[in-house]
């Protein structure tokens, strides 16, 4: 990997953002209804003091000259205020980003704890009675819906064992790391289950077919052990469409995942999109959007850095 | 703590024992308030502002802590809060001017009410409430009533004299009953931004403590409040409420089920259903100034400006059906004005729209040129009557309600299908009549303003319907303060309507709400001021003590 591809990657960044913002303003714009549609049902809110709300916000400008100001400002570092609740983008979204993080942050991990003995120990004992059943497993966690699982959870844990707060980011007036662990838990399981089902799958996958190539009989001609050829030969050369998954995976973390938040109260990201896109906040959709399309960047960029440390013959000019 | 509500009990036991005297019947003791106790509320919107003039949400959290001048109470009725009277042109407290064609309405502010931070209320910020609230630049969704209001003057410190424009009935529902805003603190800022929106001052019973957002709002107890109960005792009587964003119902029902909500308003009626039987836990039905209806998209539909189709539709709708659906909690109603409204309601059977008679309907159908087609729907000229029904994304109760509807529709006819509509999508639909039926469902104040619904200028006349006879009926009941007039003019305008057919009105919602049982003193409220108008009052039994 040569510095100078590295930087050509990073400046390449600007005009796909660039043009990703173009598209997601059309796109927001296109939906029905604004912001200031909230007022248009009050008679007490007159013509005039529409006009005035939609001066205020920018709103009467025709659609470029609002992109225009739009992407100075940000490239400003001005993100502008939120519709919806009067107070800075930026504040909106860090208020929200540390929960997402930290709930898609542990589900990932988990995920990775998890699905890689799982995607190994399957493709290594192929055919038998173990891979049958984790296959079975595996294909239950993919089909499972998340909501649902969700329920059942709340209703064994939080009502019929009361092991778990059925919801929320942390108790009132707790301090400890015990009490974030409790109410992490289980959403975090239920995010994690449909990605350990995928990613164990897509680790199969490959590693079946990287153990069937020639480079794995020789391995075996040489006396290698069966763990030997699998971790030292095959594993490598299996995690490159792992590791392609995984980063798009990593991008949801700025995403936030809607369904889980939502019904474990889980004040994310994934909520605030929500929220905002119901009132038409554009400021805050375009904030957010804009941070998930950088974050999907960056981890495809970070996808192909990883590629050349467990490929050595991938090299990037 | 545990000491005080203990003897409190023991004493509202021999109380209540003596008050049945020799009697056989077994004494039931009479819970005697206490002080303390940390109500938890499962909220199912998240809090956008603590703005009650900004917040596009119900405003339950600010109806704990800011107060208006008067208030309405679980009848509907306004009593005062912040003024020592309801003003009325019996005691005095409304002037008619300008010939009859304005009035003026003065208020009397309650000694001794302080802001939570220990400043005294006074008229000075009333007006500035009023001017703050007009104020062009201020982007507030709840402008209701400034507009009509010309000049404030204040005499003196607890004497308020507004000066409308015109005479104004409804004055009660709007502006000062939402809430003052404290001048001493927001004269000169910039109400669009400023932290009182995070963290209001009011002078009601609790202050906001801690604000998580997408998570909950603590409120404490407020040391300044004025209020006190009929034996004395300083109100209110919890210490702290702490409401939690529960997004989803499913969740909100497990919660109150593990016992980590106490109380939550508004539960949609399949909620109510799955919590039936839940020990520790009453549902309370209240009246709700709220009723669903269907409404008729005349502007995107030619077919539905013939009255006989939109009459035809009426008598296709089986009310029983929408309420089995939705628990037995309504009732069906056949007026736009609700019973409960006895100042307005007319019982006539010509102020009725149609009930269910699907003969009739089909019947009506078939002489309007609308035969069915060999797969049974309508169609003339060439168009089938097909129509999507738009009600509001991810509403329960609604959403089943319009599978009913569609159901219902299909046995006349008309292929109808849902056509559902999110957040301000759904809002712009309704109100720009882009919608060819749309279920809805409307609360109201408690002295609503219903040229907002039917007026030719009505802002939530989306339908597009237009009547001079209608406009004139309305005015006339809007514009005056005299019981009778506005009850001819009430019983004219419902005529009208059932002639019509505007818009369909199914069924009058009650309010549902959870509660523990340890929860005493409350009470429901039918307006859209929410029941926590009264929440000085509610108190916790000591679990020692619960059923």
């Amino acid at each position: 990997m040569s510095q100078v591809w590295l930087l050509r990657r990073l400046l390449g960044v600007l005009p796909l953002l660039l043009a990703i913002s173009v598209l997601l303003f059309t796109v927001v714009h296109l939906a029905p209804g604004g912001p200031t549609d909230v007022y248009a049902d009050n008679p007490s809110v007159t013509p005039q003091a529409l006009a005035q709300i939609r001066i205020a916000y920018g709103l009467d400008q025709p659609l470029p000259v609002q992109y225009l100001r739009w992407a100075s400002a940000m490239a400003r570092g001005v993100w502008g205020y939120s519709i919806r609740t009067g107070r800075p983008v930026t504040t909106e979204i860090a208020e929200r980003l540390p929960a997402s993080l930290l709930l898609g942050g542990t589900a990932l991990a988990l995920s990775a704890l998890v699905a890689l003995p799982i995607g190994i120990l399957s493709a290594a004992l192929r055919r038998s009675t173990v891979d049958r059943v984790l296959t079975l497993l595996s294909f239950a966690g993919i089909s499972v819906p998340v909501f649902w699982l969700a329920l059942m959870l709340q209703l064994l844990l939080s009502i019929h064992w009361a092991l778990l707060p059925a919801a929320g980011f942390e108790t009132i007036g707790a301090t400890g790391l015990l009490d974030h662990l409790r109410h992490l838990a289980m959403p975090a399981a239920v995010l994690s289950l449909a990605t350990i089902a995928t990613w164990s799958r897509f680790l199969r996958g490959s590693l079946v077919d990287a153990l069937q190539q020639d480079y794995v009989r020789t391995a075996y001609a040489k006396g290698h052990s069966t763990a030997g050829v699998i971790i030292h030969h095959a594993l490598r050369n299996a995690l490159i469409p792992v590791v392609t998954i995984i980063s798009l995976d990593l991008a949801s973390l700025i995403s936030g995942a809607i369904i889980t938040e939502t019904v474990f109260a889980w004040p994310g990201i994934g909520r605030l999109f929500v929220e905002s896109m119901d009132a038409r906040d554009y400021p805050v959709l375009m904030g957010l959007m804009m941070l998930g399309s950088l974050a999907l960047v960056l981890a495809n960029l970070c996808a192909d850095l990883v590629y050349t440390l467990i490929d050595p013959r991938i090299r990037y000019e | 703590m545990t000491g005080r509500p203990a003897l409190a009990f023991s004493l509202a036991c021999v109380l209540a024992s003596r008050s049945v005297g020799a009697a056989d019947a077994v004494p039931v003791p009479v819970p005697v308030p206490v002080h303390g106790g940390t109500l938890t509320v499962g909220i199912s919107y998240d809090v956008d502002t603590l703005n009650v003039y900004v917040t596009a949400a119900l405003g339950d959290i600010e109806a704990a802590v800011v107060e208006g001048l008067v208030a309405p109470d679980e009848h509907a009725h306004y009593v005062p809060v912040l003024a020592t009277a309801v003003p009325t042109l019996a005691n005095g407290g409304i002037e008619l001017t300008h010939q009859g064609k304005a009035m003026r309405v003065t208020y009397h502010l309650r000694p001794g009410v302080l802001w939570q931070d220990g400043v005294p209320l006074t008229s000075a910020d009333v007006k500035f409430t009023w001017e703050a609230v007009k104020d062009p630049h201020f982007l507030a969704e709840s402008k209701d009533g400034s507009e009509e209001v010309e000049s404030i003057d204040t005499p003196d410190a607890a004497t308020v004299v507004v000066n409308y424009r015109s005479v104004s009935p409804a004055f009660a529902s709007t502006l000062f009953t939402f809430g003052i805003l404290p001048q001493h603190l927001l004269a000169g800022k910039d109400l669009n931004h400023d932290p009182y929106n995070d963290k209001p001052l009011g002078t009601g019973p609790f202050m906001v403590t801690e604000f998580r957002r997408g998570q909950y709002v603590v409120l404490d107890r407020n040391p300044h409040y004025w209020g006190h109960d009929a034996a004395g005792a300083a109100l209110p009587y919890l210490d702290r409420i702490i409401f939690y964003v529960i997004p989803n119902s499913n969740t909100l029902g497990t919660l109150i089920r593990a016992g980590e909500i106490l109380f939550a308003p508004r539960i949609p009626v399949m909620l109510a259903k799955q919590l039936r039987g839940t020990a520790g836990t009453d549902l309370v039905t209240g009246p709700s100034l709220g009723w669903s209806y269907l409404d008729f998209g005349m502007k995107q539909v030619p077919a539905l400006r013939d009255p006989t189709v939109r009459r035809a539709i009426a008598e296709g709708i089986n009310r029983a059906a929408l309420v089995r659906a939705a628990g037995n909690y309504p009732q069906a109603i056949h007026s736009t004005v609700l019973p409960v409204f006895e100042n307005l309601y007319d019982p006539e059977p010509d102020a009725a729209v149609p009930d269910y008679d699907p003969a009739a309907a089909n019947a009506a159908l078939d002489a309007a040129g609308y035969p069915r087609g060999p797969d049974g729907v309508r169609a003339r000229d060439g168009r089938a009557l097909e129509l999507g029904i738009t009600t509001q994304s991810g509403d329960i109760d609604g959403e089943i309600a319009e599978q009913i509807l569609i159901a219902q529709l299909k046995a006349i006819g008309i292929a109808a299908y849902a056509d559902n509509k999110s957040g301000i999508a759904y809002r712009q639909a309704r109100y720009k009549g882009a919608f060819d039926l749309q279920y809805g469902r409307i609360t109201t104040a408690a002295d609503p303003v219903y040229s907002m619904f039917y007026g030719t200028h009505g802002p939530l006349n989306g339908r597009g319907y237009t009547s001079a006879a209608m406009d004139a009926a309305l005015a006339r009941m809007e514009t005056s303060l005299l019981p009778d007039e506005r009850r001819a003019a009430g019983a004219e305008m419902q005529r009208l309507f059932a002639k019509d057919l505007p818009s369909l009105p199914l069924l009058s919602y009650v309010s549902i709400a959870a509660k523990t049982q340890r929860l005493q003193g409350y009470v429901t409220n039918p307006t859209n001021m929410t029941d926590f108008v009264s929440v000085a009052h509610w108190w916790l039994m000591p679990r020692e003590q619960s059923p």
